[in-house]
């Protein structure tokens, strides 16, 4: 009864949203990047994350392409549970000593053809945690990397970017050595 | 075709003469067991052949009518085939043949440690009990026959002497002969009403009897053929039994044996009492749904493969009664062509659950063999070592999962039919009680399905959990062949149906004077004039041309069809052994959760920790057990009733002898005064 009470005696309390000019380049890329995925694997592109080590900082930016105002499923990105469902890695952090090998085994249980983008700094050159203990390596030390993106964290739209410019590369050079 | 009479005797004398040579020579050879194994179980298979054709033969026209005065007291020992006991017989062959022919390889390990000379007595006993069984003609020879079959099954059950036996076999003993006191007191009543000892005198005489009398002959009856067919709540010796019980008799019981209780039951409808009131079909409708729905319930919590079997079995026989109380409800309202439309589906899952069941419970005693476990949690991986048991076993699933093209889709898909063409009743309480039993069969059928992908995905499919399994190798040639038999068998009734649809057309007609609202031919089913229509065959071949196409298709659109051989995607963990599978337990349970208020189950979380800090676990210990709610509720009371009783009754019996002999003169006063 109480809940009921709640939904009756809440107000409904919105903003109205402030048109973005981002928001039309945000709809362009995320086009682009199905048009171009289906092009390459002949459906929509389906993402898996992996977190290799990260702050958890570029992770809020990757998970807030799934929320209302970027929303990356209309445009069939998706995010999957399984490299084995997978047709691209997005993987975050420096490469910690216990995550070299889940990473490896991630890269390896993911069908070819498929794409790798390393996001932040951290993934790029291990960013302020290089030399510590406990990191093996930037991404590209563990498994071959399409495509590497800067920022700490990279913005969505970055992020949005990078994998356009994989998914362009592999189309330019469809056999890339890299993965075999 | 014509059988003539004298035929008919001839494959009677073949049978009966198969299985008493069949015994005595068990037992003769007994001093040395691989004989004995042999010769008893050869002419074990062999009376098998002889019942199969009797019944054949049966269900061709051929009659047989024997009478021998001597051999028994009050109307002599009476005999006789007619249509309905013919296909029984044919029933009991069908499972007899494999299990015989399973028995040869199967009773090798039984050689030395257990009484291979007994196992062959009783068990050409037992074949030979319920063939005659079905023929009897007077209630004398079919109580003879009764018992006799429940004590060659008792000591077939307990042939494995140890504990779990001895509770199984007790606990049977008193349920079969429980049953067979209200068998009992049924027969007496009905004979006291009709003034008769003879079947026949019985169907002449029942519309004559009083509505009250007939009420009460028909619930002690149903009780009793009740108890022997495993219907909920006097199923409980079931799933004890079964897995106790070596596999090729486990295969028999639940194959033949049950059915006979049904087979009692039919009789008791439409042969003995004729057509009662409604609340007959109404309430037998009623424990059949409890039964297949509570039944599968049951085997979907179970992690002990027979056991799931024997609680698959009580699911069954709940399907083949939804079938029977829908018949005796049409029957109550003259609607004989749906009767026998209905009685035709539940008995042709009759023989349909005989054959898969029979089959499962030999590849369950073909793993028990090789891998020495009923455990499904200890199993996993048996699709890389026994090949062809899997096949088996998968293609015995998928008919007790009612899935096309096997027999089970035919006949619970010929059981919906008649239950949804009961809006032709003109009763409102009765279309609800039958649409809610279509609810039920429906629910019945999908549990089915998801209790088999459990039995056998976690039995076959991924890495074995236990040493013994990782070394388990192919069962023997005998073993082999007689599940082949009977997954032939399995696709054959679920292709070409018409073959015995046809006979068993004729059998409903023998019973209830019209033939079945069914159309048949070798290509389809048409039932309830143009009500619905399948096509077995036709669904058999589209399942080939879909296999076959998934290649072809892949082919076409020049589908990357790359192989890379990699681990399983284990969550990138470094280790992975077996003890990370999915479990028997974690697959039954969201079931659990959602039917808990039926499983009551018991939830034990035990933690131990090192002594010197909470932080480090040394062991945890989980139990999640579900509960037989029938244990409790009903047999648990009644089981502290007895015995307060008995406690009771032992005050009279005080070793006194004085004490005696004062009893002895009251009642001889008593008796005086009585009798005056």
């Amino acid at each position: 009864m109480t809940l009921f009470k709640k939904v009756w005696r809440t107000p409904v309390v919105t903003e109205p949203l402030t048109p973005a000019v981002e928001s039309a380049q945000i709809e362009i890329t995320a086009r682009r990047i199905d048009e171009s995925a289906r092009r390459l694997f002949g459906r929509s592109l389906h993402i898996r994350e992996v977190d290799a080590g990260s702050c958890n900082g570029c992770e809020i930016e990757i998970s807030a392409l799934n929320n209302p105002y970027y929303d990356l499923e209309r445009f069939g990105l998706h995010f999957v549970a399984s490299p084995r469902h997978a047709d691209c890695l997005l993987v975050t952090g420096p490469v910690t000593r216990n995550m070299a090998d889940p990473l490896r085994r991630t890269y390896e249980a993911t069908p070819d053809p498929k794409l790798v983008v390393a996001v932040g700094d951290c993934a790029r050159d291990c960013g302020i945690f290089a030399g510590a203990y406990g990191v093996h390596g930037p991404v590209s030390a563990v498994v071959p990397v399409d495509v590497t993106i800067a920022g700490c964290p990279p913005t969505p739209r970055m992020i949005l970017s990078g994998i356009l410019a994989a998914l362009q590369m592999r189309e330019q050079r469809p056999e890339d050595p890299k993965h075999q | 075709m014509t059988v003539n009479q004298s035929l008919m005797l001839n494959l009677f004398t073949g049978m009966l003469a198969s299985f008493a040579v069949g015994a005595a020579g068990a037992l003769l050879s007994g001093r040395w067991p691989r004989a004995s194994r042999w010769i008893g179980h050869s002419f074990a298979l062999i009376g098998g052949l002889f019942a199969l054709s009797l019944g054949l033969g049966g269900l061709l026209g051929g009659v047989l009518s024997l009478s021998i005065t001597q051999l028994l007291p009050v109307g002599g020992m009476g005999l006789g085939v007619d249509r309905l006991s013919a296909f029984f017989i044919l029933v009991v062959g069908v499972a007899a043949v494999p299990s015989a022919l399973y028995a040869i390889g199967y009773t090798r390990e039984y050689e030395r440690r257990h009484s291979i000379a007994g196992m062959g007595v009783s068990l050409n006993l037992f074949l030979a009990s319920m063939a005659l069984v079905v023929m009897a003609r007077n209630a004398l020879t079919f109580l003879a026959l009764w018992e006799t079959m429940s004590l060659a099954s008792y000591f077939l059950v307990m042939t494995e002497n140890d504990r779990e036996t001895e509770r199984a076999g007790w606990l049977y003993f008193v349920m079969t002969h429980a049953g067979f006191a209200c068998l009992l007191g049924g027969f007496l009543l009905l004979s006291a009403a009709t003034g008769s000892m003879d079947f026949a005198g019985w169907q002449a005489g029942a519309a004559a009897v009083a509505g009250p009398t007939r009420a009460v002959v028909f619930v002690l009856l149903a009780a009793g053929f009740g108890s022997k067919a495993g219907l909920i709540p006097l199923h409980i010796w079931l799933p004890r039994a079964h897995p106790a019980a070596p596999s090729h008799v486990s295969a028999l019981m639940s194959g033949a044996m049950i059915k006979l209780g049904v087979y009692g039951l039919v009789r008791v409808g439409f042969d003995w009492l004729g057509a009662g009131p409604s609340w007959w079909g109404g309430a037998l409708m009623v424990v059949g749904a409890v039964s297949a729905v509570l039944g599968v319930l049951y085997a979907m919590v179970d992690s002990d493969l027979k056991r799931l079997l024997a609680y698959s079995s009580v699911e069954n026989v709940g399907i083949i009664l939804l079938g029977l109380g829908a018949a005796m409800l049409f029957q109550t309202y003259h609607l004989p062509a749906l009767a026998a439309l209905a009685l035709l589906a539940s008995l042709y899952h009759t023989l349909n659950h005989a054959v898969f069941k029979s089959l499962l419970f030999m590849v369950a005693g073909a793993v028990l063999y090789s891998a020495h476990t009923r455990n499904m949690e200890e199993m996993g991986g048996l699709i890389k070592r026994m090949p062809q048991t899997a096949v088996f076993f998968l293609v015995g699933s998928v008919a007790i999962a009612a899935l096309p093209p096997f027999n089970g889709f035919i006949s619970e898909w010929i059981t919906f039919q008649s239950l949804l063409l009961s809006f032709q009743i003109p009763d409102k309480a009765v279309n609800l009680t039958l649409a809610l039993s279509v609810a039920a069969l429906a629910l019945t059928s999908g549990l089915a399905a998801a209790c088999f992908i459990k039995a056998f995905g976690i039995s076959f499919l991924a890495l074995p959990r236990s040493e013994p399994v990782r070394h388990a190798r192919e069962v023997g040639l005998a073993m082999r062949s007689a599940m082949a038999l009977l997954t032939l068998a399995c696709l054959v009734l679920g292709v070409a149906p018409f073959v015995v649809l046809r006979f068993l057309s004729k059998t409903t007609a023998e019973l209830l004077g019209a033939t079945p609202d069914m159309q048949f031919s070798w290509s389809q089913l048409v039932a309830g004039g143009s009500f619905a229509t399948v096509s077995p065959l036709w669904i058999a071949l589209a399942l080939v041309a879909l296999l076959a196409s998934i290649p072809l298709a892949l082919r076409i659109f020049r589908a990357n069809t790359a192989r890379r051989y990699y681990e399983t995607w284990g969550c990138g963990r470094a280790v992975q052994t077996a003890r990370f599978e999915y479990t028997a337990a974690s697959f039954a349970n969201p079931f659990k959760r959602v039917f808990s208020i039926l499983y009551k189950p018991v939830k034990e979380l035990a933690i131990e920790f090192h002594p010197e800090s909470r932080f480090f676990v040394r062991t945890i210990s989980y139990r999640n057990d579900a509960r037989s709610i029938f244990d409790e509720s009903i047999y648990g009371p009644l089981n502290r009733a007895l015995r307060s009783f008995a406690q009771r009754v032992r005050l009279l019996q005080s070793g006194n002898v004085n004490i005696y002999l004062l009893y002895i003169l009251i009642a001889l006063v008593a008796l005086l005064i009585i009798a005056r």
